[in-house]
């Protein structure tokens, strides 16, 4: 409960007039909405003492490395998702995008080298990224519906290009495999991609013109356009950034694996989906922050690690994960009444 | 800001205006002109064209022919931006505040200022100045906010309608266009929003005319100096306040005196 009253505010209800009170409701709503962050932190904090308890491999330098390595990729594409679903959108087909990217990338590194197949993997992240833009700004075509499309046609798309085969890529360890020593322990590159790109979004998001204009385009896209703000422009850049987080997560996946499989990134759209809705954004727009999505990727991925290293069936994984999501969508629903609520009066 | 001016010419001289979808005419050759300081109600039943009128001054709705002069400059509008940037202001019925965001981040909306510098060229907002001047503008308004930084969603219907018209008063400019600004309100908080329209003009040292729309001819009448009515999309009456009477108006809106 807590936690959907901060991400939403709370109105005083209509026809009041101005009272002192605002001030103390705008308080109020601000000290909970700190609450709802320390929630999340809350929840990661103490997923990490359990398993501390009940595991003597959990948290150790190595294991801790491993959960930052998982939760890499879903984090960087999670940041441009939660950029998406601020401004009401969502692009479901970035789990087959990155497998095309791969797919593409492994190809072209196997037949004209790695340089070649570092553009190509780039060039196809951005052809899928302006197949959506395009859609969805010139045909106004719902987000959902487009990237649905793009997400099925891509994955045989992907499938077509390596000929259904997995396809090895020799030699190139850097994204994936290579790490730093920081203190004495070695913090993988993938690692370092994953908080450089947090960062950049944060930046974006919350001091930038751009990231402002974002945010009232999803709360109300009406006002936004009155107020002259380019949607079709700014979402657009959204699309884009977001062929650029799928580009970096397909290399960083086939340096890690050191090949491409038909089913490389296969469901990390709604592993993406899940952290950045677990992280606060709202589908309706307007709320989100990369670092909720950020605390909401570690909490899936200290999750799935935990219960690996308890030896629970890997099936409660999945089942764990749809509770935090469905925990989510359900809190996020009832913000969303309450506001509705307030506006009818 | 400065505009283009020729001397001894109305702020605004509307001509021949027309809006017609297919055989429909919304707007049917309307013409009349408007001086500073003046404000004007705009009266009509439901479907009289006053809405389509106002949208043709805000440049949200392309007129199909008539001509529309600032200051005997003429203009052609083909986006709100373009009418804005010719310091016409308007306050539409729905709003158009992002809840989610306080006053100040509402006023500059679409308008955010950036920092000097390399960061500016990086798209960093300038949060402060904003705020600066936002506050600046809301303590000269006689309505009072608790909280700056309270979000426009914890506010009460008046509220947010004072903060829409503080937001076009703030930007200024020549013409302010207020579409049914007192519609969604309870009879306190329309006597209010009322009070502070009238206390912006008369505070105002600039050069500015106002249209509000109405369907309450209350509302219009303890405001204007000059009443406009419409009926079906033509301008049948334009009458000084001082000249005619709630009657006359009443018989003009419904057509009675034909």
């Amino acid at each position: 409960m807590a936690k959907a009253r901060s991400d939403r505010g709370r109105g005083d209800g209509d026809g009041i007039p101005a009272t002192p009170a605002g001030g103390v409701m705008s308080k109020l709503t601000s000290r909970v909405r700190f609450t709802a962050m320390q929630a999340r932190v809350g929840v990661l904090i103490l997923l990490c003492v359990f398993f501390t308890i009940r595991s003597p491999f959990f948290f150790t330098s190595t294991n801790l490395v491993n959960v930052l390595v998982n939760g890499a990729v879903i984090g960087i594409i999670g940041s441009a998702m939660t950029l998406l679903l601020v401004a009401r959108q969502v692009d479901v087909s970035v789990g087959s995008a990155i497998g095309f990217a791969g797919a593409v990338f492994a190809v072209f590194a196997r037949d004209y080298g790695m340089a070649w197949g570092v553009v190509a993997a780039i060039a196809a992240a951005m052809a899928i990224a302006g197949i959506n833009a395009v859609a969805i700004i010139k045909f106004r075509v719902n987000s959902i519906l487009t990237t649905l499309a793009t997400l099925v046609a891509f994955r045989g798309a992907s499938k077509l290009v390596m000929d259904g085969r997995a396809v090895r890529v020799e030699g190139f360890r850097f994204l994936g495999r290579t790490r730093f020593e920081v203190w004495g322990i070695e913090i993988p590159v993938a690692v370092i991609v994953l908080l450089l790109v947090v960062a950049i979004f944060y930046v974006v998001m919350r001091l930038t013109k751009y990231g402002q204009q974002m945010y009232a385009i999803g709360a109300n896209p009406q006002a936004a356009r009155l107020a002259g703000i380019p949607l079709e422009r700014q979402v657009g850049i959204a699309f884009v950034l977001t062929g650029a987080t799928v580009a970096l997560a397909a290399m960083i996946v086939v340096s890690q694996v050191g090949a491409v499989s038909p089913t490389t990134g296969e469901r990390m759209e709604f592993l993406a989906l899940t952290g950045v809705i677990v992280g606060g954004a709202s589908l309706y727009g307007g709320r989100g922050s990369v670092i909720g999505t950020l605390v909401a990727i570690l909490i899936l991925a200290v999750l799935d690690n935990g219960l690996v290293l308890l030896q629970v069936q890997s099936f409660w994984q999945e089942v764990s994960r749809g509770v935090l999501l469905l925990g989510a969508v359900v809190f996020d629903q009832l913000g969303r009444r309450e506001a509705e609520v307030r506006m009818d009066v | 800001m400065s505009y283009v001016t020729v001397p001894g010419a109305p702020l605004l001289d509307i001509r021949g205006l027309s809006k017609h979808y297919g055989t429909i005419r919304a707007l049917d050759d309307v013409s009349f002109t408007l001086d500073r300081d003046e404000i004007v109600g705009l009266l009509g039943d439901n479907g009289a064209g006053k809405s389509t009128l106002v949208k043709c001054l805000a440049g949200a709705v392309i007129p199909t022919a008539g001509e529309v002069y600032l200051h005997g400059d003429r203009k052609v509008f083909s986006t709100p931006a373009e009418a804005r940037d010719e310091g016409i202001e308007t306050v539409y019925q729905q709003l158009a505040l992002v809840d989610i965001f306080d006053i100040p981040a509402n006023f500059y909306l679409g308008r955010e200022v950036v920092r000097s510098g390399w960061r500016g060229k990086l798209g960093i907002l300038n949060r402060r100045l904003m705020r600066k001047r936002a506050r600046a503008a809301v303590e000269a308004l006689p309505a009072r906010f608790p909280n700056l930084d309270a979000e426009i969603e914890t506010m009460s219907g008046g509220q947010r309608q004072v903060v829409a018209i503080s937001r076009a008063g703030f930007w200024g400019g020549r013409l302010l266009l207020l579409d049914e600004p007192t519609a969604a309100l309870g009879v306190k908080e329309a006597a209010a929003v009322l009070e502070m329209i009238g206390a912006m003009v008369s505070s105002s040292d600039t050069d500015m005319a106002m249209i509000v729309i109405s369907h309450n001819m209350e509302h219009v009448w303890s405001i204007c100096t000059r009443l406009l009515i419409l009926r079906q999309g033509r301008l049948v009456a334009d009458l000084p306040k001082s000249e005619t009477t709630r009657q006359e108006v009443v018989a003009h809106i419904t057509g009675a005196t034909a």
